[in-house]
Formats: structure tokens, C-alpha cells, sequence
């Protein structure tokens, strides 16, 4: 009997009218070739600037006239969500896939104190230095695999022990937030402030000879690194994401997991890869965080996966997977940092700044959601059309 | 339809008291005509079959009476009250009500609340346990499933005939005078079946009208006292059981002109692309057959048969206990679908929504998935590469669409099959699997659909075609298998098949059980 007609089988059946191929207006373009999600995530960053600068005199609050000056954009800003950002970039592609990845603070932590282990000669087997000390490209590489591998463990937990992504990376949270502790000497952080060609890392400027004007009474500095890292990794994935077939893979996935599979794709090792590639940009960002605090700290990425996550729905992608762009999450991470730079500058303490990016994650979400109920039922009526 | 109108008859007053009286009802979706100017007199007292093909209206009939659909043109009466239902509770106060094959039992819950959803018995403003199961033991203690159906059991922990009982109990407990049974014995034992046959009896020699729509002809002669038989949404029969048998049945089920679109014109080889030997798994038993290159090989059977199940095991997506696949003369091992599609079959599946297509994605993204190995080099796209093809397709098989990043769900389902197709056909596979591809799908379509599996044959494809639309089958296939219940029934060569032969073949379950012990029984107690 379930092959009878319904209306659900029966309404779809109708045939589109042939659209002409009508060129889309200049305006139209550019609004495609950006995105209307990036359209109105670039929006929200001017109201945000607007708020910071302008309104907030209004209201007595002072500090807002810090925002345009070098030292505040660079400094503070830009250096401030290189951490996050990268985070963000790796659990873009996880959610796109439809999965998550709440681990992703905890494999910085253990990329954090490898890192800063290979580079002193700490942590390594009882003494012996099994590697060379001091080698910045061993650190960030040691910090990158590290993260690698605990990534291929939630891949592997989710793939093969078939465990729902939340609980899978919620349970590697712990473990690998316990496991950076494990990898310290007696858990205590492991300095690195003598190694200054890693600490570059992160103090480091790029085109600091490059004439350009003070800008809010603060001379030029130049471009950190960090920030110049941040978007070559955010390059690299955004043309992964579009232009291989790993890629296509993640956004079939996460559009519809039995279709992909039924056309040929193997879900478990792209699974397995996906975790690994969030792994190894979180290991990257522990390296990182270590050159910026001068220490292999277990604690150093403790609590930045909600940032991160925030910042990916704020970026557009869907809940259920499918959709989202690299595009989008940099700029929900750019509007992140914004939100809590002038929170900062306005004097709003660390705990307001808590309560409102807590929020900010419910209505990222909440916005995302009646994006894709709206989608949804435009699918609908269309089907229905005729 | 003169038959209608002779064993019909149209003076109302001739039906009892309670008679649920159907006037000339129709119903159109987009498209297709479900039900055309149906006339018929549901009578207390008395059980009332339903029989016809898959899309004959059965389904859309009962949802009328359910208050689930509303008739376009047609009224329903009882005692000369005209009954509207905007929804089914309205239908469900007027005494009126249908039991789908899957009745809805809230998990959690056990059978006393099950049974009395909504409306518990309470004292003090709160719900007495205690009244709650003396009331429930009661009544099913009176229709004697006291031991059949523990009243502590949760909703989930229920077998399917159970849950048909308790669906029946909150039927009968809130006053019942039409009952609609749909397929109701699908997924039950014999000693399950003889428990519900004693119930319907009971319930209609207490005056309910009872319904009961079933394929299962064998189970209708010795349950229903009429047939009505529907075809193509038009009552074509109302009959006494007691003058019928299967075959005339079925010659009422079926009897129409083959469609005349479906001409066979193809030379098949003898080169034989798939063979499948002795394939065991949790749907199958022994299952053997072949398909030559050039070759549309048919397989027909009812609904729940394991026809969709079987395309899915030799795909790799499904997993096989035993038997042999061999591609080409050469026995492969497929583990994923990945593989199948790597040694040369596609398969587009029956859902095509659930299970064909990612619909937020393009058209174009859609339609190159299955060579994306082909046409990537160093894991990198090759993009003209990919349009080039995904044009070539799209056009052949003129899919209408604005341009080639389209949504796919923003197609018609027409359009949205063919984009399946195009993904396999890109993929240049040697044997094709299409299950079901006309399902949902309006007419002007399902003639473009015919004409490309031909083509495809012509090319040297091998086709399996899964249809559940007996015309289409018999029009395109070159040899038909008939499944029933996991097993193989029979095959038929282009000229043997029929209509007839394939339903014959089809529910040949209490005649041709292939070494059933439960089938064996049912037909000892069916004689």
C-alpha cells in the first residue's frame, strides 16, 4: 500500500516552467559572488563598528575612539582572533559535514605542550633528547601532528565505534584536556621564553619598514604574523572546501549522508580525514599559543571551542550540515573579535563579555535555523508550484 | 461500470441503520486522478474488502474516510447525515476510523495508557492508575487478549500484532461504527492472524462496519463477506465473496489494454554482465538469477517482497550472509557501495529524496558525485572537465533546469530522477540498477524515463528494473523475476508474462511457500 499516491509523491511531480536564461543584473553579482550571508555578516561588522565608535559616546562611555588606531587594530584585534579563528576554520569543515568537533580546545592544549616539549627537550623519553632541541619547524611540525593524530581518535571513535559526534569529541575533550596535563612535567606549564626565534611566531611583524601614517595617534608596526598565518590557513581550506573533491565530499555529507554514500563516497574515511584536518589546524593554533604566551601550557585551550563553534554559525553554516562557507566564518570570527575588543575598550569586564557571546552563539544558531526552515519551505513551494 | 450499479444498489433506503453510504466521490492530486466518481455502501454487520493494484486508490479512499483527505467532488453519509471531516479526530467522533498498517503507540507508555490516550480515567484531578488498569483489563479480558496483551508492556516492546490490538482497543472503547483495516496481517504470524480475524469477526457481528483492505486474496475469501475492487481509481466491482475466487479477482484487479508506449524493439546478448548466485542475507534466500548486456531484466513483487533490499546487497550497501556476485563472468567482492560503482554498476534508488540526491546541493555538484575519481586530478577538480560532462548529460536527458548551479531540490521530481539518471550514466556503468524510477513522477516524464532505459539497452547496458507498476514492467523488460517474501517465485520470459502470471506469481505465498514453515501452515488452516 505504501505504493499509492500521496500528495507529498504527487505535488512534486509537477514540471518547472523552463526559466530563461536571464542574466543576473551587475547588482545581483555581486551580491551572488560575495554571498547574501557574507552580505549581511559584512553589515553586522559596520553596525558592530558603529556601535563601538559612535554610539557608544552617546551613552558617556569612553574608549570607543581607540578602535581606529594601529595599535588597537593590529595589536589587539587582529592578533587577539588568530587563536579562535583558526579553531573556527577547522570546525567549519566538520560542521559543514554535519558532525562537531567539541574537542578542538583540548587538542590546542596538547599541541600547546608538544610543541613547547620538542622544542626544550621536555617531556621527551627520560632525558634522553630524542630530537634535535630548539628547531622551530620541529616544534610547529610535532604541534601540527599532534593534533593530527588525536583528530584520527575522534575519527576513529565516530566511524568505526559509531559514536554521535557531541558525545564522541565531548568525552576527547576530557580525555585530551587530561592528556596535555599528562604530557607536562607534573602538569606544570613548560616555558619557552628563551627560544625567541619561536616566539616570532607571534610577536613578529611583517612590512614594518612599509611608510604607511599613524592612524589614531599609534604609529604603524606592521602586519603580525600571526594574523598573516591565520589567512593563509583560512586560503589553503577555503580552496579545499571549493575546489577538491575532499571538499565535495564534506558538503555532500552533510547534505545527505546515505545519498553520498549510495553515489560513491566512503563515508568513513572522509569522515576520518575531516577530524584529522580539525585536528591538525588545532594543533597549530596550541603551537601558536604557546609562541604567544611564551609557554607549553595544558590550560592553554581550555574553553575556546565555544568561541569557535559560535563563530562558525554565526558564519552561516546549517545546524544539519551542507552548508557553510570558510568565507563566512572569517568574517563571524572578525565580528567575534570586534564584539569583544570594543566590550573591552568600552570597559565591559571579562563576565559581561561571557554572558553576551554565550548569547551570541543561541542567536547564531536561532538565525541559522529560520535560514534553513525558510529554505526548506521554499523548496516546498516551488515543488508545489503549478 | 455496469457492475457497479447492479450489485450497488441506489436507493438509499435499502441500506440498514449505520450504513456509511460513499456518493460519487473523486479525487484529483496534480496530475493524476486518484479516485473517479466512487460509489459505495460500507454496511453494519458486515466485512467489506478492498482490492486492487498499488496506485488502484485503496490507499486514497481510506485517508477520505479517515477525514485525512477531503473528496473534491462526493459526500459521505451515515443514517442521512452528511459527514465532513476536516481532519481525522473529527472522523474519529463521528465512530469512524482507520488502522494503517503501522499504528501509532507512544513508546514509552504501556498498553493501559496506550489504549486510553486522552482520556484517563482521574480522581482528584489526577489520573488513577488503579481505575486506568481495572478499566483496561476489562475490556480486553471481553475480547479475550487478557493473555495476549499484558497490560504493563511498553509501547515499544510491542510485536506488530499487538499493537493492531491496541490501535482496535481504542477504536472499539470510544464507540466505534466503521472500522478500516489497512493491510493489517503484512508483518503478522498465522497464530496472530487467527487472534485478529476472531476480533474483526466478533466486532462486525456486533454491528460494526469493518473495511478491510488487503493483497492477500486468499485471506479475503475466507474473512470477507464482499469485494469491492478498485482499478486506476475507479470501482470497477462490488461482489459477494462467497461467488468469487482468486482468479476472477484478479482478472478484475488487472484487466486493461497494455499502454501502448511501451514497445519492446531490442536484440539482448548472450554476453552476460551480472550474474548472482545462491545470494543469502537477513531478506533473502538463495536468490540466483542473470542479466545479459543489452538486456532489461524485470523484477517484480509486491510491496515488502525485498526487491529494493536486494539492489541494495549487491550494491554493497546492504550486507550479504552467503552466495556469489560475479560481474562480468568474474566473482567480486563489493563491501561499499563505492566499490560496486569502481567495477562498473549504478544504482538509483527508490527514494530518491532520502537516498538519491543531496538536494541543497547543485545540479551540477549532483551530477558529477559518482566520477568525481574520473575527473580529479591530485584530489583537484578539473571543473570544465566536470561542466563539460554535466552539460552533456543534463541535456540528453533534458532536465529542465534554469542553469546547471540549481539546486536539485528546487526541481520537479521528474527532473530530480533524471538528474539520478545523468549521474549514473556519466559514471558509464555496465549494469544499471533503477529501482522504482517513475515513482512520484507525472506522465509526460515517465514516457521520457521508458524511452532512455530502452536506449540505454540498446547500448549494451544491463538493466535491473525494480517496478511495482505491473504495465511498465511487462511493457520494457525483456525476461521478469517475480519475488515474494525474499525468495524468487518464479521467472518469466517476455511472452509468458502477463499480468495474471506476474500476480500469480507474486502472492503465491500460501501455494508456492518456498519451504516456509508459517506459509505451510496458513494454508492447512486457510483450507
Amino acid at each position: 500500500m505504501s505504493n499509492e499516491l500521496t500528495p507529498e509523491s504527487i505535488t512534486k511531480s509537477t514540471e518547472l516552467p523552463k526559466a530563461p536564461a536571464k542574466r543576473p543584473g551587475f547588482f545581483q553579482r555581486m551580491i551572488n559572488g560575495i554571498g547574501a550571508n557574507n552580505l549581511s555578516l559584512i553589515f553586522a561588522i559596520i553596525v558592530l563598528v558603529l556601535l563601538v565608535t559612535v554610539v557608544s559616546s552617546w551613552f558617556g562611555l569612553e574608549g570607543g575612539n581607540k578602535f581606529f588606531s594601529w595599535q588597537n587594530l593590529w595589536n589587539s584585534l587582529a592578533q587577539a582572533i588568530v587563536i579562535v579563528g583558526l579553531l573556527a576554520i577547522g570546525e567549519t569543515v566538520v560542521i559543514i559535514a554535519g558532525a562537531l568537533d567539541i574537542s578542538i580546545g583540548s587538542i590546542a592544549s596538547i599541541g600547546s605542550v608538544v610543541a613547547a616539549s620538542v622544542l626544550v627537550g621536555a617531556g621527551i623519553v627520560g632525558g634522553t633528547h630524542l630530537l634535535p632541541t630548539g628547531s622551530v619547524f620541529l616544534a610547529l611540525l610535532a604541534g601540527i601532528i599532534a593534533g593530527m593524530i588525536a583528530g584520527s581518535i575522534n575519527g576513529g571513535i565516530v566511524t568505526v565505534l559509531n559514536v554521535n559526534p557531541i558525545i564522541a569529541t565531548l568525552g576527547t575533550l576530557a580525555a585530551f584536556a587530561g592528556f596535555a596535563f599528562l604530557l607536562a612535567p607534573d602538569g606544570k606549564p613548560i616555558g619557552v621564553v628563551t627560544q625567541p626565534a619561536f616566539t616570532w611566531l607571534a610577536q613578529g611583524r611583517f612590512l614594518t619598514s612599509v611608510a604607511i601614517p599613524a592612524l589614531g595617534g599609534t604609529k604603524w608596526t606592521g602586519i603580525p604574523i600571526l594574523t598573516i598565518i591565520l589567512i593563509i590557513v583560512a586560503i589553503i581550506v577555503h580552496i579545499i572546501m571549493t575546489y577538491t573533491d575532499f571538499g565535495r565530499a564534506i558538503y555532500a555529507i552533510g547534505g545527505n549522508a546515505v545519498a553520498a554514500r549510495l553515489a560513491g563516497i566512503n563515508l568513513t574515511s572522509v569522515r576520518v580525514m575531516m577530524y584529522m584536518l580539525s585536528g591538525a589546524i588545532a594543533g597549530l593554533a596550541g603551537v601558536l599559543l604557546t609562541s604567544r604566551t611564551t609557554s607549553g601550557n595544558p590550560i592553554n585551550g581550555v574553553g575556546l571551542e565555544l568561541q569557535a563553534i559560535t563563530a562558525v554559525f554565526l558564519g552561516g553554516a546549517a545546524t544539519a550540515g551542507g552548508k557553510g562557507t570558510i568565507m563566512g566564518t572569517f568574517l563571524a570570527v572578525i565580528l567575534v573579535g570586534i564584539l569583544n575588543n570594543g566590550m573591552n575598550l568600552l570597559g565591559f569586564n571579562t563576565f559581561v563579555q561571557k554572558v553576551a557571546l554565550g548569547f551570541l552563539l543561541i542567536a547564531a544558531v536561532a538565525i541559522s535555523q529560520w535560514r534553513q526552515a525558510r529554505a526548506e519551505s521554499a523548496r516546498t513551494r516551488i515543488a508545489n508550484k503549478g | 461500470m455496469t457492475e457497479v450499479s447492479l450489485s450497488n444498489p441506489p436507493s438509499p433506503p435499502a441500506n440498514p441503520a449505520g450504513t456509511l453510504e460513499i456518493r460519487n466521490i473523486s479525487k484529483a492530486f496534480p496530475n493524476v486522478q486518484a479516485l473517479s466518481d466512487v460509489s459505495l455502501d460500507i454496511r453494519p454487520g458486515e466485512i467489506l474488502a478492498f482490492v486492487g493494484e498499488n496506485g488502484a486508490g485503496k490507499s486514497t479512499l481510506l485517508k477520505i474516510i479517515n477525514g485525512d483527505y477531503q473528496p473534491d467532488i462526493g459526500t459521505l453519509t451515515i443514517d442521512g447525515q452528511r459527514l465532513t471531516f476536516s481532519n481525522p479526530h473529527a472522523a474519529h467522533a463521528a465512530g469512524i476510523r482507520v488502522i494503517y498498517q503501522e499504528p501509532e503507540i507512544i513508546p514509552g507508555v504501556d498498553v493501559a495508557e496506550n489504549i486510553r490516550v486522552g482520556e484517563m480515567p482521574k480522581r482528584f484531578g489526577l489520573i488513577s492508575r488503579r481505575k486506568l488498569n481495572e478499566e483496561v483489563e476489562r475490556s480486553l479480558a471481553e475480547y479475550g487478549f487478557t493473555d495476549v496483551l499484558p497490560i504493563h508492556l511498553l509501547g515499544d516492546q510491542l510485536s506488530s500484532a499487538q499493537r493492531q490490538i491496541v490501535e482496535i482497543m481504542r477504536a472499539i472503547k470510544s464507540g466505534i461504527r466503521v472500522l478500516a483495516l489497512d493491510e493489517p496481517t503484512s508483518s503478522l504470524t498465522d497464530d496472530e492472524v487467527e487472534r485478529l480475524f476472531t476480533l474483526v469477526r466478533r466486532l462486525r457481528d456486533e454491528g460494526v462496519a469493518i473495511i478491510y483492505v488487503s493483497h492477500r486474496i486468499k485471506e479475503i475469501l475466507r474473512l470477507c463477506d464482499r469485494v469491492a475492487i478498485l482499478r486506476d481509481g475507479r470501482l470497477v466491482a462490488v461482489k459477494p465473496a462467497a461467488g468469487l475466487n482468486d482468479a476472477e479477482i484478479m482478472r478484475l484487479m488487472v484487466g486493461r489494454e497494455l499502454s501502448a508506449v511501451l514497445k519492446r524493439q531490442r536484440a539482448g546478448t548472450e554476453q552476460e554482465v551480472l550474474r548472482v548466485e545462491g545470494l543469502n542475507s537477513n531478506w533473502h534466500s538463495n536468490i540466483s538469477f542473470h542479466i545479459n548486456a543489452g538486456e532489461v531484466v524485470g523484477f517484480a513483487g509486491l510491496v515488502g517482497a525485498g526487491r529494493s533490499e536486494l539492489a541494495k546487497v549487491i550494491f554493497g550497501e546492504l550486507p550479504k550472509s552467503g552466495g556469489r556476485i560475479l560481474l562480468g563472468g568474474r566473482n567480486v567482492n563489493i563491501r561499499r557501495p563505492d566499490d560496486a560503482i569502481a567495477k562498473g554498476i549504478g544504482f538509483a534508488p527508490e527514494d530518491r529524496k532520502r537516498e538519491g540526491l543531496i538536494l541543497m546541493r547543485s545540479v551540477l555538484e549532483n551530477a558529477s558525485m559518482a566520477i568525481m575519481r574520473q575527473i580529479s586530478r591530485f584530489h583537484f577538480v578539473r571543473r570544465g572537465m566536470e561542466r563539460s560532462i554535466a552539460t552533456e548529460y543534463i541535456e540528453k536527458l533534458q532536465v529542465r533546469t534554469p542553469s546547471l548551479d540549481q539546486e536539485v531540490g528546487k526541481l520537479s521530481g521528474g527532473n530530480q530522477q533524471k538528474v539520478v539518471l545523468a549521474r549514473w550514466l556519466a559514471a558509464r556503468p555496465k549494469v544499471l540498477i533503477l529501482d522504482e524510477p517513475t515513482r512520484g513522477i507525472d506522465v509526460g516524464a515517465k514516457a521520457e524515463i521508458y524511452g532512455l532505459i530502452d536506449d540505454l539497452a540498446n547500448q549494451g547496458l544491463g538493466i535491473m528494473f525494480i517496478s511495482s507498476e505491473l504495465p511498465e514492467i511487462l511493457g520494457l523488460s525483456d525476461r521478469i523475476y517475480v519475488l515474494q517474501n525474499g525468495h524468487i517465485t518464479g521467472e518469466l520470459s517476455a511472452t509468458e508474462a502477463s499480468e495474471e502470471a506476474v500476480l500469480a506469481l507474486a502472492m503465491a505465498d500460501h501455494l508456492i511457500a518456498a519451504g516456509s514453515e508459517s506459509q505451510i501452515k496458513t494454508k492447512d488452516s486457510a483450507t
